[in-house]
């Protein structure tokens, strides 16, 4: 059974998402304050914390910093900012994910599940060490889903491209199957096949100017899949 | 009377004027009078003599008085000190002047001189009276251009020097600095109140929607669920129009096409009826940004026109994204009045095609922001067209291959 910390300071939101969750088989504590969420943290063990971004005693900010220093629980931040910049702010402090009120429950569940899901493979925090890699004078930045080409030029990513992508860099020089990218680049509501695939590799190569017939970076294995064949640097 | 002695600049002109019409007689008459005295060493000719003889002029008179006057030959009489034209080409004439530094006319050069003496004194005079007048009003435009672009922004406004000029520059400067900091004053409040109200409404909308989850299920629970949805998203839009009009950021040099292609794609991924084609065509603009705005124009398409069509390509030197419908189009009479924030075509505003009204008013200003421009046209085939236009950047060939 997964163990959930929510820290709000409005009471309310705070028991609706405890009962909310509590359908869904988790058990959930409560904080109210910077403060409680500490104690709690320190003296119980938690498999994922829902932080509210603005607390009266404490920035959720810090907070969220302090839990990666400390406890190494996944975090997912929840904010009425809305603002871009501050989901910006809140993935380079650590956090797992975020979240803008007012939400949508399902979905609230949904991140919830997806970030243990990473945390029992031990791939969290992959993303927040290493925001932008580098592979032959192309710069990959995954917070913005975007390239910036050899010439400084910047080349926007689709979803579908963005996951391959990811999936490509975090596994330079091995050949990875259709099947395999399958299960790497799979996203909630979006069916991925053997086709997809085929698209989001030709029109990556398209961006990154890399010919079908000859390509040198994502090269592909007969019969057995796709290799990005480059060193990438973080 | 302490305004007409202070440092005003009406008596700075005054006094200017003033001493720089007498100064370049004195100076003027000074310097050839030197000149004069000294004699020079080629001889007078008589018919020059006529050429000062601009009546209309002071010089002439100023000179052939002290002439004449100075000199022994008023014997020569009654033409001396009057300019009268026939008098001196006889007065010339006769050397009776033969002494030098007794003309009765006066020499080519010294006319030169006298004129030159004059017009460098009277020039400079301009030069510096245009001068106060001009240099204060290019830095009050210069303020005032920057102005627009820093209010509302963490960095201030710019500020006039207060103590430099004269009194009335010294006045408009404190009165600029003034309407500049309330004008920061107000464009901040603002936007820290609107940043307020959207958390404020934020936390209740969270509440309800947490409140709706806790009911079972029901379509009309379902509607309630979909109108905080709606308001959540009207607040996104009101927020975005005091943070992005504040600022676009840094524009990049980026790939039109892939911004686009990869909003399509995205779309097209979710299942909605949206198309694309083009070619790489890189532009200046700030790619999170004209993804909003193409976003914002394919959303419309494919709400109010079924479908979208969306194509880009360079076009001389710009870069277009045309995005089409098939719908109605918009009446002719409306296709301006659209981008007005919070208006809508009549028939739009029910239910089903919501939305508050603000998103093509957002979309032109932030393109507009970045150097280019948005337009509506209603397509000969039927349809919506939108068209956006951003300069292109020219790069080199081989860098982009598709």
């Amino acid at each position: 059974m997964n163990r959930c910390l929510v820290v709000d300071d409005d009471g309310e939101i705070r028991d609706g998402v405890r009962d909310y969750l509590q359908r869904f088989g988790m058990t959930v504590s409560t904080a109210t304050s910077g403060a409680e969420m500490r104690r709690l943290v320190q003296t119980e063990t938690f498999d994922v914390i829902v932080l509210d971004l603005m607390l009266p005693d404490d920035n959720g900010l810090l907070l969220c910093r302090w839990v990666q220093e400390t406890a190494g629980i996944p975090v997912i931040m929840l904010t009425a900012h809305g603002d871009p910049a501050s989901r910006v702010l809140g993935l380079e402090v650590g956090a797992d994910d975020y979240l803008p009120k007012p939400f949508e429950p399902r979905e609230l569940v949904a991140r919830i599940n997806a970030v243990l899901r990473r945390a029992q493979k031990g791939e969290r925090n992959k993303e927040a060490g290493q925001r932008v890699v580098g592979f032959q004078g192309w710069q990959f930045d995954r917070l913005l889903r975007q390239l910036v080409s050899p010439d400084g030029v910047v080349v926007a990513l689709s979803s579908a491209e963005y996951r391959l992508l990811s999936a490509f860099v975090e596994r330079p020089g091995r050949v990875l199957s259709r099947d395999q990218l399958i299960e790497l680049t799979r996203a909630p509501g979006v069916e991925v096949n053997d086709r997809s695939i085929d698209l989001a590799v030709s029109r990556l190569r398209q961006k990154l100017g890399d010919q079908a017939r000859e390509a040198v970076l994502i090269r592909t294995m007969r019969g057995e899949g796709y290799v990005f064949d480059t060193k990438v640097s973080s | 009377m302490k305004r007409w002695l202070a440092d005003t600049l009406f008596l700075r002109l005054f006094a200017l004027m003033w001493v720089a019409l007498v100064g370049s007689h004195v100076g003027a008459y000074a310097v050839v009078k030197l000149f004069r005295e000294t004699p020079p060493e080629h001889d007078r000719r008589s018919f020059v003599g006529s050429l000062p003889t601009f009546p209309s002029l002071p010089p002439t008179p100023g000179l052939g008085g002290p002439g004449p006057g100075g000199g022994p030959g008023p014997g020569d009489g009654p033409g001396g000190p009057r300019p009268g034209s026939p008098r001196h080409e006889w007065s010339g004439e006769p050397p009776r002047m033969g002494p030098p530094g007794e003309p009765g006319g006066m020499s080519w050069s010294l006319t030169v001189l006298d004129y030159g003496v004059r017009l460098l004194i009277i020039g400079l005079a301009a030069w510096l009276g245009a001068r106060w007048l001009s240099a204060p009003m290019h830095k009050l435009a210069k303020a005032a251009r920057s102005l627009g672009t820093s209010l509302g922004r963490d960095e201030g406004v710019p500020a006039l020097d207060e103590a430099e000029g004269t009194v009335e520059v010294r006045d408009t400067a404190r009165v600029f600095n003034d309407m500049a900091g309330q004008l920061h004053t107000q464009f901040k409040a603002r936007g820290l109140l609107v940043a307020a109200l959207s958390h404020d409404l934020r936390t209740p909308l969270t509440r309800m929607r947490m409140r709706l989850a806790r009911l079972p299920e029901d379509p009309l629970v379902e509607r309630c669920a979909l109108d905080i949805r709606d308001m959540d998203e009207l607040i996104d839009s009101a927020l975005s129009l005091f943070r992005d009009t504040s600022s676009v950021g840094p524009l990049q040099s980026t790939d039109v096409c892939s911004v686009v292609q990869s909003l399509t794609d995205d779309l097209i991924e979710q299942g909605q009826p949206v198309t694309f084609s083009g070619d790489t065509a890189v532009a200046d603009c700030q790619p999170v940004l004209l993804r909003r705005v193409v976003s914002n124009l394919v959303s419309n398409a494919v709400r109010y026109g079924q479908r979208a069509d969306v194509s880009v390509g360079a076009r001389g030197d710009v870069v277009q994204v045309v995005v089409n419908d098939h719908g109605p189009g918009i009446p002719a009479s409306h296709l301006d009045a659209v981008f007005e924030p919070f208006y809508r075509v009549e028939s739009s505003r029910s239910r089903d095609t919501g939305g508050a009204g603000l998103g093509l008013y957002i979309a032109r200003d932030l393109i507009t922001r970045q150097g280019g421009s948005l337009t509506l046209v209603n397509r000969a085939e039927g349809g919506l067209q939108a068209v956006v236009c951003l300069p292109a950047r020219h790069v080199s060939a081989s860098t982009q291959s598709s």
